[in-house]
């Protein structure tokens, strides 16, 4: 099995999820060094909400590019 | 993991996946069998059921002896992805930016390919495709069980019960029906699934990342909410953007 198709199989086909979750681990970590923790919680689940909304538009702008 | 709740949320989310992926390899299985031969389509699943139940029984407790800080993360990163990937899907077809699955369309398409064939070389067509849809359709529910059940012990039989209850329905339904579940709402069932996983892995990774989670466990609940309303917006938002585009 190709490495793409394993991806698309955990990920799908949008990379914005994926990036939104590297960002949101990423600033978890900040939040908490810089002592921040109530932050860190709250920031977790919207930075990933972030990138659920934005791989859903991603398709919406490119239809309406194509259209 | 602890708690009753997350053993029943486990339940719930891998019943949901399981039937949602049970329909789909129902929907091949009872193609090749009415175009094709019941012996078959039957061996072809219960030769993919093995080879499933068997990837179950290795990896889930073998996930066990990797320390608890890191199989939290991993898994929690694991289940986020695969959330956000069927939440999305689910989105863009409520929001009309995917054509809804058609599970009759999907019965004729297999059907068809049987048609002219016969002898030996068919009944190999027909077996690999009962194999691969029901091991292809199962592969994702395994990929949840096992995350899961790296849990614990207990929350390894209660996403396996989960998942072998759904099938266990799906097949009844099949048996009963003799064609496509295609009245099944299997948008809504992947959208349930898309929250709990993305939910649950928003948790885990949280505590993998030693995130102090407000009210611990109870912090699921209303990680599923917001995802929820989240979605609730982004459904509404996007489906304007597609009655915009289609005036």
């Amino acid at each position: 099995m190709k490495l793409r198709a394993i991806w698309e199989f955990v990920a799908g086909d949008s990379l914005w999820g994926p990036i939104a979750l590297v960002l949101a681990i990423g600033a978890v970590a900040a939040l908490q060094r810089t002592g921040f923790p109530t932050a860190a919680m709250l920031a977790f689940p919207l930075i990933i909400g972030a990138g659920l909304a934005a791989s859903v538009f991603e398709r919406a702008e490119h239809a309406s590019r194509v259209s | 993991m602890n708690g009753v709740l997350n053993e029943w949320v486990l339940f719930g989310t891998a019943f949901l996946a399981s039937a949602v992926e049970a329909v789909e390899a129902l929907t091949i299985v009872l193609a090749v069998g009415v175009t094709r031969s019941w012996n078959v389509a039957l061996r072809g699943t219960a030769l993919a059921l093995i080879v499933l139940a068997t990837i179950v029984a290795v990896f889930g407790p073998l996930l066990r002896t990797i320390p608890l800080g890191t199989l939290q993360l991993v898994i929690g990163i694991f289940l986020v992805l695969f959330g956000l990937s069927w939440l999305r899907k689910a989105i863009l077809r409520y929001s009309g930016r995917k054509a809804l699955r058609d599970e009759n369309a999907a019965y004729d398409r297999e059907a068809r390919a049987f048609d002219g064939m016969s002898g030996r070389n068919a009944d190999r067509l027909a077996f690999a495709t009962a194999f691969n849809a029901v091991l292809l359709e199962g592969l994702e529910v395994v990929v949840i069980v096992v995350t899961f059940g790296a849990a614990s012990t207990s929350a390894l039989a209660s996403a396996t019960l989960g998942a072998l209850a759904a099938i266990v329905v799906v097949a009844i339904a099949g048996v009963l029906l003799r064609r496509p579940a295609a009245r099944v709402p299997e948008n809504l069932m992947k959208f349930i699934v898309g929250l709990m996983l993305t939910s649950l892995g928003t948790y885990w990774a949280g505590e993998g990342l030693s995130l102090q989670w407000w009210r611990q466990d109870s912090s699921i609940i209303l990680l599923i909410a917001f995802y929820t309303l989240l979605s609730g917006t982004i459904i509404l938002r996007a489906r304007r953007t597609t009655q915009a585009l289609a005036r």
